[in-house]
């Protein structure tokens, strides 16, 4: 096994000065040592760990990660500077695709394809002697894309678990709670709450303990979305709507919306049937979405605290969500953040001392990364980056929040914000191209006495749209431009 | 766009036990490319597709599409139609053939007249021999008609179940009925014609149905609502009552007269001179085109609105130069299944039958658009595609297949590469290092991993299974490949395929320097001139991901055949391993042997349904009640305690091997024993104590 460890103070922020510390560095703490090691004819079991991430969690400075092979390991001391001081201990095995782990009291709760597992350790020598039933209840097909996530806990307590459609051979979504997001309820069998997921392969909870996920750019799913996850919604894939035959199905649909339209106008036919907080355009946010992780350090990961970090598996990059309630609702804006990871990015975990752990897997889907896969951890430098911190709607435009004092002239030049609107078709279709875009006029650029704050005015805000702001050439008042210039805000309700 | 021109709505009449076939009553001769894109507002475009596709350009030269419209050879028909058929649909060609585009022509004739024409008619061909072959399955070929593309154009059946539910009829308003064929012709002669439609109908209309000679055998069979399944012992057209030489001179007189010939070929027959079309001021009293029949000229019973758009046509005629690739693909009905600059492509209706691997989203089950196919593929290839060349199929996942055009292939390859191809600039080196780049880009081993998703040659790709691009180079012109690969959702919507050049930056910058337009250079040299395959195949000759237990039980989840979704592998060292069915909580299997190969498991994406690595496998019974499986606990040894509740108690079930034998100790705390299943083909031997039972299983 070759554990490296390396500095790679790569193109985290590409604009960043060369003489200027990175805000964030790389730290490699392996990864796969031939660009596919496991699909590599030289490897063999026993070679390494094929550390195709897909869950983490925290014991102290142990670092739990499931591997989709089917195994726990504990990796101690994870967060030693000495790669000589990290360990590699095999904690369970023989497990079915887990894609989720979290920790419950002394126990790890994991995901297989056919149950949430309880691992337990009885006889305290280092591995998992007892592998028993959390959570089981829903269909199990045998088709490859039928995964199940979870489960990972909201601030009321309860763990939530969200069930992938299948897709291809052996496909059914009709039964057993495919495409639904749930909780482990007191029984032991899976309670669902809320459906019309395709590929929910994230779940996450705010500051404030609501829960998020992430789905995919595919059928019915136009393009990524993060949602915020409760009881009694629909989120738009009708291909499990079959599942509402069931006896115990929670709640049943008013109406189902028509395909084929825009999306704003299939939203407003169906009561049920809900925006996402946030949607990430293909392409320029990236393709898939994966973990969501809250930022809760304190600041030392950056003026971010409450926000949202979302993996994202194709273009292995890490993008930021800020969010803000309007009328009761979530909604917000997304933000590129960290790029050039070596495989997808599935797993986000911070560690106890604020760094943020990142678990990669390629498999079974291309990303811009070219290893297999791997676990890197992001070590903030203390040094912050000039980028739009947040993004708030108005009754007559946005207001946007900078991590520090903005040049003015550089943003109330003409064109230096520059804004168009547009949605997407609602269709059964795998991803939609942007519809109805339209550009829009800004106007009344102010910016704040701090410098920090700039309101700017926009005609015609266009309810359910997402605004796409595109900055040029702003700089802050020390002359630094900013990380990424682009922000999407998801306009499902103007604030009046 | 949808055509609202019905008398009524389609009307599925149900005729005995022929209760599939439905017919329609069309207002007008039914013209699908017409119907379906022009017939909301009459226009010059609308009008040329009629005029060709009503035949007017067969006597009258000029015709705004590519592939000329002809009716049916008029060779053969006494041993393939109906005589008094013939006879009825040609008093009345609507009644024979719902939306017939055949004009009446015998208004004016008397009854002895029009048996003459047909008399006449009876006397051409050199006679088939047919050969039926010895089975036909008109299940199978119900199927087959629904699934393989027949239902783009032809309306479904309503006693096909598909997994889509039954056809809704409603929404194939523009389909082409079939006439009620078991008065038309026999199944001997409607499989000869499928065999080959192309013999009797030249125009493509109809085209070649790619299957082989039983499919469409089953295909026919299904059509004739054939029930038995020799295919022999269905019966003949009836022989056609016997006319007198002086019968014949006279219907040949008619034929000539009429100038049939204009439109159908027939034997020693030829077509008037071709009628001059008046200017483009005419007056409105065009003879063909009145609203009742005119003795000696064609009577069309249109609409208005088709009588509008034909006026608007012959008043515009030669300015539509640059509407040749959509009227000809209207007419030739390509739109049925093929979407091309945003027109066309499947119906609301006829969407759900097109079938193929949903895994891959539409694009595993839609044809692909014609928008700029002539551009993308070779003139070749297309043509070969055209032609029905079975190499040229690359979709093997996709069920809908593509049809023949074996007299149109070159006439529409040359359309599209004219509409189409441009030169974009495309240069491309072999050298070795090229090559070697190319290698590794579509490799996963630091290469762009074409490979995860696409197959080349025999080999399957590592993660979803999409076409071959082993050969791509022999259908693709490389200056489509490149601008595709740049944005594929631009060439293909809904394609899954993500560009792998992100803002058209390489994101393998170690390979020829980055540069985007080398490295797709570089491939499309691979693929052309490489030798071998590219990087990151895994060696599937087996061995290296064999579980062998040695000092202690393995245990595996996998996906197992019998076992089901939620397998639990236990296996011992001493060669006797299980499988636990963790779904109802019961020990499935037990084999001697070897244990498992975890390859799949473990590391594929499509998590295979797996089996023993042993054929020395034996089955345990279901048992009656079946419990809910709650985990398992190891014991010291490593051996599984499994955890269940059956019928509302706790019971706890463990396994250990020793001794060549299999141990099974079941326990409980209260009640009476629980009832115990064993496999066949093994001996068991039971040890009792209070609330354990435990059984030894041994074999010869």
């Amino acid at each position: 096994m070759e554990v490296k460890r390396l500095l790679l103070a790569l193109a985290v922020f590409s604009s960043t000065s060369a003489e200027e510390t990175p805000p964030y560095r790389i730290v490699e703490l392996l990864s796969a040592s031939s660009p596919s090691d496991s699909r590599s004819k030289e490897w063999k079991p026993g070679d390494g760990i094929p550390m195709e991430v897909s869950g983490m969690a925290w014991i102290g400075d142990t670092l739990a990660v499931a591997i989709r092979k089917g195994e726990v390991w504990m990796i101690d001391n994870a967060l030693s500077e000495d790669r000589e001081k990290i360990g590699y201990r095999l904690f369970a095995s023989g497990l079915h695709e887990p894609l989720g782990l979290t920790l419950d009291g002394k126990d790890l709760l994991v995901s297989q394809r056919a149950e949430i597992t309880r691992l337990q350790d009885n006889d305290g020598d280092g591995t998992a002697d007892a592998y028993l039933t959390e959570c089981d209840g829903w269909n199990v097909s045998g088709n490859y894309h039928a995964y199940a996530y979870g489960p990972e806990r909201d601030g009321k307590g309860n763990l939530w678990v969200s069930l992938n459609l299948g897709m291809g051979p052996l496909t059914n979504n009709s039964i057993g709670w495919r495409g639904w997001g749930g909780i482990i309820g007191k029984d032991g069998k899976f309670a669902p709450k809320s459906f019309g997921m395709r590929s929910p392969c994230g779940l996450g909870a705010n500051r404030e303990g609501d829960m998020f996920f992430s789905d995919q750019q595919g059928t019915w799913i136009p393009t990524t979305p993060i949602y915020h996850l409760r009881p009694g919604v629909f989120y738009g894939n009708q291909e499990s709507l079959g599942t509402l035959k069931a006896l115990d199905t929670p709640f049943q649909m008013s109406s189902i919306p028509k395909p084929n339209q825009p999306y704003p106008k299939a939203l407003q036919s169906c009561p049920e049937f809900v925006p996402p907080a946030v949607w990430l355009p293909y392409n320029k946010m990236g393709r898939s979405a994966t973990d969501i992780q809250v930022i809760d350090q304190d600041g030392k990961f950056g003026p971010f605290d409450g926000q949202l970090l979302v993996g994202e598996f194709t273009n292995s990059s890490v993008n930021r969500v800020f969010l803000e309630k309007v009328d009761g609702e979530y909604q917000g804006a997304c933000f590129p953040f960290l790029k050039d990871f070596p495989a997808a990015v599935i797993r986000l975990s911070f560690a106890p001392d604020g760094s943020l752990f990142v678990g990669m897997t390629n498999r079974g889907w291309s990303s811009l990364g070219n290893r297999s896969y791997g676990l890197h951890r992001v070590v903030p430098s203390g040094v912050t980056p000039f980028a739009i911190q947040e993004m708030r709607a108005k009754p007559d435009g946005f207001e946007l929040r900078f991590t520090e004092p903005v040049d003015p002239d550089s943003i109330t030049k003409a064109g230096a914000l520059e804004m168009s609107s547009y949605t997407y078709e609602y269709s059964k279709r795998y991803g939609s191209a942007e519809i109805l875009t339209k550009p829009h006029e800004l106007s009344g650029i102010e910016v704040s006495e701090d410098g920090l704050q700039v309101r700017f005015r926009v005609k015609a805000l266009r309810p359910l749209y997402v605004h796409e702001l595109r900055t040029k050439g702003v700089r802050s008042s020390r002359g630094r431009s900013l990380d990424h210039p682009d922000a999407f805000y998801t306009l499902n309700r103007v604030p009046r | 766009m949808r055509s609202r021109a019905f008398k009524g709505v389609g009307v599925a009449l149900a005729i005995g036990v022929f209760a599939f076939v439905s017919f329609h009553l069309f207002a007008g001769p039914h013209v699908i490319g017409y119907e379906r894109f022009h017939s909301d507002q009459p226009s010059a475009v609308g009008g040329g597709i009629l005029f060709s596709e009503l035949g007017c350009a067969n006597c009258h030269s000029e015709s705004p599409v590519a592939t000329p419209r002809k009716g049916p050879n008029l060779v053969d028909l006494k041993q393939r139609i109906d005589h008094d058929w013939i006879s009825s649909f040609l008093k009345n060609p609507e009644v024979g053939r719902p939306g017939s585009t055949m004009p009446k022509m015998v208004h004016g004739l008397s009854n002895e007249e029009v048996e003459s024409i047909i008399a006449f008619l009876g006397t051409k061909g050199k006679g088939i021999k047919f050969s039926n072959g010895r089975h036909a399955n008109a299940e199978r070929g119900s199927a087959l008609y629904h699934e393989k593309g027949c239902v783009a154009c032809h309306v479904p059946t309503t006693d096909f179940h598909s997994p889509h539910g039954s056809p809704k009829l409603a929404g194939f308003d523009l389909a082409i009925a079939h006439p009620d064929l078991k008065k038309k012709t026999s199944l001997e002669a409607l499989n000869y014609f499928l065999s080959a439609p192309a013999r009797y109908r030249p125009d493509g209309r109809m085209p070649h149905i790619t299957l082989d000679r039983q499919e469409v055998m089953d295909i026919a069979a299904h059509l004739m609502d054939f029930q038995g399944s020799d295919p022999t012992e269905a019966n003949p057209v009836e022989a056609w009552p016997s006319a007198d030489a002086l019968v014949i001179g006279k219907g040949k007189d008619l034929v000539q007269k009429m100038n049939c010939a204009a439109c159908h070929e027939i034997p020693g027959e030829k077509a008037k001179e071709v009628v001059k079309l008046p200017g483009k001021v005419f007056s409105d009293d065009l003879h063909c085109l009145s609203d009742e029949p005119v003795d000696g000229l064609p009577f069309y019973d249109l609409t208005n609105a088709q009588r509008k758009s034909l006026k608007l046509y012959l008043k515009s005629r030669g300015s539509d130069e640059g509407k040749k690739v959509s009227t000809t693909l209207a007419a030739m009905n390509c739109y049925a299944c093929h979407e091309r600059d945003g027109i066309g492509g499947p119906t609301d209706a006829s969407d759900p039958w097109f079938i193929g691997d949903e895994g891959l989203a539409d694009s595993g089950r839609l044809p692909p658009p014609l928008t700029g196919m002539g551009f993308k593929l070779k003139r070749e290839w297309l043509e070969g595609v055209l032609i029905g060349k079975a190499e040229n199929r690359v979709r093997p996942y996709m069920k809908t297949q593509m049809p023949a055009y074996p007299h149109q292939a070159a006439i529409l390859a040359e359309l599209l590469e004219e509409a189409d191809a441009k030169d974009a600039g495309f240069s491309v080196s072999h050298s070795p290092e090229v090559l070697e780049a190319g290698r590794k880009l579509l490799g996963t081993q630091g290469g762009v991993s074409c490979i995860t998703c696409h197959t080349w040659g025999g080999q399957p790709s590592l993660g979803i299974q999409t076409l071959d691009i082993s050969s791509l180079d022999q259908r693709l012109r490389p200056e489509w490949f490149q601008q595709y690969l740049l944005n594929p959702a631009a060439y293909r919507p809904g394609t899954l395929m993500p560009p792998l050049w992100p803002g058209g930056k390489s994101t393998v910058p170690g390979v020829l320097g980055g540069k985007t337009d080398q490295q797709i250079a570089a491939i499309w040299a691979f693929i052309e001139k490489g030798q071998g395959l590219p990087e990151g195949f895994p060696d599937r000759s087996g061995g290296q991901f064999e579980l062998v237990p040695k000092d202690r039980p393995i245990v595996q989840r996998t996906f197992f055949k019998r076992t089901g979704s939620k397998a639990i592998l236990v296996g011992f060292p001493g060669e006797i391993h299980i499988a636990y069915d963790g779904l109802d909580a019961y020990p499935s299997l037990v084999w001697r042997g070897r244990f498992f190969d975890a390859y799949n498991t473990w590391f594929s994406r499509m998590a295979p349904f797996e089996t023993p690595l042993s054929e020395d496998v034996f089955e345990f019974p279901e048992p009656e009640s079946k419990g809910r499986f709650r985990g398992y606990r190891l014991d010291a040894s490593g051996n599984p305690i499994f955890l269940l509740q059956v019928d509302g108690r706790d019971l706890e079930e463990s396994f250990s091997v020793a001794d060549a034998k299999l141990y099974r100790t079941i326990s409980w705390t209260e009640g009476p024993k629980p009832l115990v299943t064993h496999p066949k083909g093994v001996d068991v031997a039971e040890k009792a104590k209070k609330n354990t039972l435990t059984f030894i299983y041994s074999w010869k």
